[in-house]
């Protein structure tokens, strides 16, 4: 099939054309008492995590402004790092409204959203860009895609319905840029991938990351299942990477793509050997005592559900 | 065209380039010319940047002229009050008052070939002038312009440009928002977080911030520089001499470079302690490749209570405020634009028409070029200050600066002495001489691969000298005739003087 051809400039003027602010929606609007008190308790630490998700995203983002090889892509992922945190923000904001913040607190995530978020602070920005435009597609389709397609199907408020839809219209765009960078990259020498692969890889920090990144994808699961959901619509999102990614010639020569599609597929058979580790990693993940996480980095604290500031 | 004054010189500008060709055309013993000055005051830049805390970041004994020689500067690195104040003497001191046109703007200048002269059209009633020779002092830090943000119209606020300060505003407790962290913002910001309730900083690109050591001059040193200007002159020398020896690592992409990067980092490290505010003041390129700040008051500026750092994409303007791309809507009394100048790389700043009716602008679309900066083939008698490829990246502009007038000043001495028609630059000359410019410039830091107000869209850097200013200097030292079509006047252009001045 075709190469995913995109014009990046195109992209760039379309995403400028479409932002949107805090301001645009009224967080007042009648439908927060769709919220059952039974719901409420379910929903309160999923859009915890959600909130923090996107922020693994934004982390991404922010390290690959810095590798793209052109100021076009350097400056579509300035926007992406800020619209993630503007999805974090809308999050925050929807919580506000369904009472789930007490003063200014800003609610923590599970301990793997947290460990991948240390992760990705101390170590994306020395990754390289092949590598981060592998692995960050796939936590953008399962995470993000999955959770978000999660909350317009089971939340009725209207409010909720509004932000999702724009965020959703964000991440297709994300997405979108996702796969025509990854087939961009395929277009590398085999030896210069196979170079960086390595590279990535026999970094003793690397190790690190896979810890935090396996149990994450079977916490997210079941953090699904505890809402009551099926746990198909993660597979489902988890697939779409593999999907998305085969109709390329270019991303299938990815070495980290063919890695990062083979773990998706594990993750999607629970029959596989590959959930006895998965599954052990979060429980002991689960025992990891607080005071050995490291302190939120500065910028966790530049979420706000305020529209104005 | 009737009633038309004929000048020896048009002197279009009269800012530090306009005032020194003046000085120096008096000292030639030319004192039939005019500066024509669009405004109400002299001095160009530093009469319309008057913003709190303007002040130049190169050392006040190398800012200025070496004929007219300031021993009285009150510290290394003078702030803009003392610069005009300079710039007024100058003119005080060479009586160049008498020379000067208030509120004349010029709206473009065509050259006559028959008559040897060139047409100065001025706005509104003045009355037309026609010049042997004009020198286009107008200066490239002369156009300040409101940058193009979605929605600056809907802005409720309060606005103000850098280089266009409101002295009648009242910033204390104020909130603020400042768009720009070049040059004129590192200057502003500290002084602004002293008075106004918030500040908040746009950032687009951080640059390499330097430590600027910035001390009051000792009495004894002004004394001393009164009595004896030697001494003076000495530490002039020792100055430029300083500055060139930076250019290894600032003109030239050299390992010398990471010398001067590891001082930015560790002004860096010093003066900021938090990772993330760290990381976003870091630069993704060469020191050198954008003009380098020179600052110690930014950073801790930016870590005041008071004060924040903001790196989102601007979205747009709305009528309270700035929204930036993580959908937040930063609310503000008043935005400080500290975003330059419309610096002109392509096109020209008024309309010039050359011989045979050509039009520089359209020659120009491209990215500008002349011969040594200076002078353009097919635009004979005229002569640019700070033309294309005459800008410093480590050193003073007034050395560069000195060095066009001087060469200018000559030029205009022989059209005068030898009576010519025309001085007009050999286009193979021209090109030659272009070709080594460009050629290299690719070595530079400039063209090292950022996006900067050097650089044309396409990548054409019409703006910088790639090399010392030594090297500038010494290849204007003289004027090679041979470079030029020399075309003396006869009987027909003197008649045709006549005719096209009554």
């Amino acid at each position: 099939m075709a190469a995913i051809a995109m014009d990046f400039e195109d992209m760039l003027r379309k995403i400028k054309d479409r932002q949107w602010a805090l301001a645009d929606i009224d967080w007042d609007g009648p439908g927060a008492e769709t919220i059952t008190p039974e719901l409420h308790a379910r929903l309160k630490p999923f859009m915890a995590d959600l909130m923090w998700i996107e922020n693994v995203g934004a982390r991404g983002f922010a390290a690959m402004a810095k590798k793209a090889p052109t100021e076009t892509l350097r400056e579509i992922y300035r926007y992406f790092h800020a619209e993630e945190q503007k999805h974090a923000n809308a999050e925050l904001a929807l919580m506000r409204r369904w009472g789930m913040l007490e003063g200014d607190e800003i609610p923590q995530p599970n301990v793997n959203v947290k460990l991948v978020i240390d992760f990705l602070d101390k170590y994306s920005d020395d990754m390289s860009l092949s590598f981060l435009g592998t692995v960050i597609p796939m936590l953008e389709v399962a995470l993000d895609g999955a959770l978000v397609k999660f909350i317009m199907d089971e939340i009725e408020d209207p409010v909720c319905q509004e932000a999702f839809k724009r965020i959703n219209a964000d991440e297709s765009r994300h997405l979108a840029v996702d796969f025509a960078v990854m087939d961009l990259l395929g277009h590398a020498e085999m030896r210069k991938l196979l170079i960086e692969l390595v590279g990535g890889w026999v970094k003793p920090t690397f190790l690190i990351g896979v810890l935090s990144y396996v149990p994450l994808l079977n916490k997210m699961r079941d953090n699904i299942v505890a809402m009551g959901v099926d746990e198909n619509k993660l597979y489902k999102a988890l697939e779409r990477y593999r999907n998305v990614g085969e109709r390329s010639e270019f991303a299938r020569r990815l070495p980290m793509y063919q890695i990062v599609k083979m773990h998706g597929g594990w993750v999607v058979n629970r029959d596989h050997p590959y959930h006895l580790l998965a599954d052990a990693l979060v429980k002991i993940t689960a025992r990891v005592p607080k005071r050995l996480l490291r302190r939120d980095p500065t910028w966790a604290k530049e979420i706000t559900y305020e529209p104005a500031a | 065209m009737t009633n038309a004054q004929t000048l020896d010189v048009a002197v279009i500008g009269g800012g530090f380039a306009g005032i020194g060709a003046a000085i120096r055309l008096k000292q030639h013993g030319i004192e039939n010319f005019a500066i024509l000055e669009r405004g109400t005051a002299l001095g160009g830049t530093w009469r319309d940047n008057t913003y709190p805390g303007a002040a130049c970041d190169i050392p006040s004994r190398l800012y200025s002229y070496s004929f007219a020689p300031n021993p009285n500067w009150s510290q290394t690195y003078s702030g803009s009050a003392e610069i005009l104040g300079y710039i007024e003497s100058m003119a005080a001191r060479y009586r160049l008052r008498p020379h000067v046109r208030f509120g004349c703007t010029v709206t473009g200048i065509s050259f006559d070939e028959d008559a040897g002269l060139w047409d100065v059209a001025i706005e509104g009633n003045a009355a037309p002038v026609r010049a042997r020779a004009v020198v286009l002092a107008s200066g490239p830090l002369s156009n300040a312009g409101f940058p193009d943000i979605r929605g600056i119209e809907t802005y409720e606020g309060h606005k103000i440009h850098s280089a266009r300060w409101d002295h009648d505003y009242d910033f204390t407790g104020k909130r603020v928002a400042v768009v720009g962290t070049g040059a004129s913002a590192v200057q502003i910001i500290p002084e602004l977080v002293e008075k106004a309730a918030s500040v908040k900083v746009f950032q687009r690109t951080p640059g390499w911030v330097l430590p600027r050591v910035n001390r009051r001059t000792n009495p004894l040193t002004k004394s001393l520089y009164r009595h004896v200007p030697a001494a003076e002159s000495l530490a002039r020398r020792a100055w430029f001499y300083g500055h060139e020896s930076v250019a290894l690592g600032v003109v030239w992409n050299t390992p010398l470079t990471r010398v001067v990067e590891l001082v930015g980092r560790a002004q860096l490290h010093r003066q900021v302690r938090d990772p993330w505010l760290r990381r976003q003041l870091t630069p993704d390129f060469r020191a050198g490749c954008k003009r380098l700040l020179m600052t110690d008051d930014y950073y801790p500026a930016l870590q005041r209570d008071n004060c924040k750092l903001i790196t989102w994409p601007i979205a747009r303007l709305a009528p309270n405020g700035i929204r930036t791309a993580e959908g937040v809507e930063h609310q503000a009394d008043c935005i400080v634009f500290a975003t330059g100048f419309e610096v002109s790389k392509a096109g020209t700043p008024i309309p010039i028409v050359g011989r045979e009716g050509r039009v520089l602008a359209e020659e120009w679309s491209r990215g500008a070029y002349a011969y040594k900066s200076v002078a353009v083939s097919g635009y004979p008698n005229l002569f640019f200050t700070f033309g294309p490829n005459s800008g410093p990246g480590h050193n003073s502009a007034l050395v560069y600066m000195e060095a066009q007038i001087d060469y200018l000043v000559r030029a205009i001495g022989t059209i005068l002495d030898r009576d010519l028609r025309m001085l007009d630059v050999r286009r193979d000359r021209q090109d030659r001489y272009n070709e080594t410019i460009q050629r290299r410039l690719t070595a530079t830091t400039w063209n090292s691969g950022c996006h900067s107000w050097y650089l044309t869209d396409d990548g054409f850097n019409a703006t910088m000298y790639p090399g010392f200013a030594t090297q500038y200097v010494n290849q204007l030292r003289s004027l090679r005739l041979e470079d030029y079509h020399v075309v003396s006047a006869d009987a027909s252009t003197r008649a045709a003087r006549i005719a096209a001045v009554s």
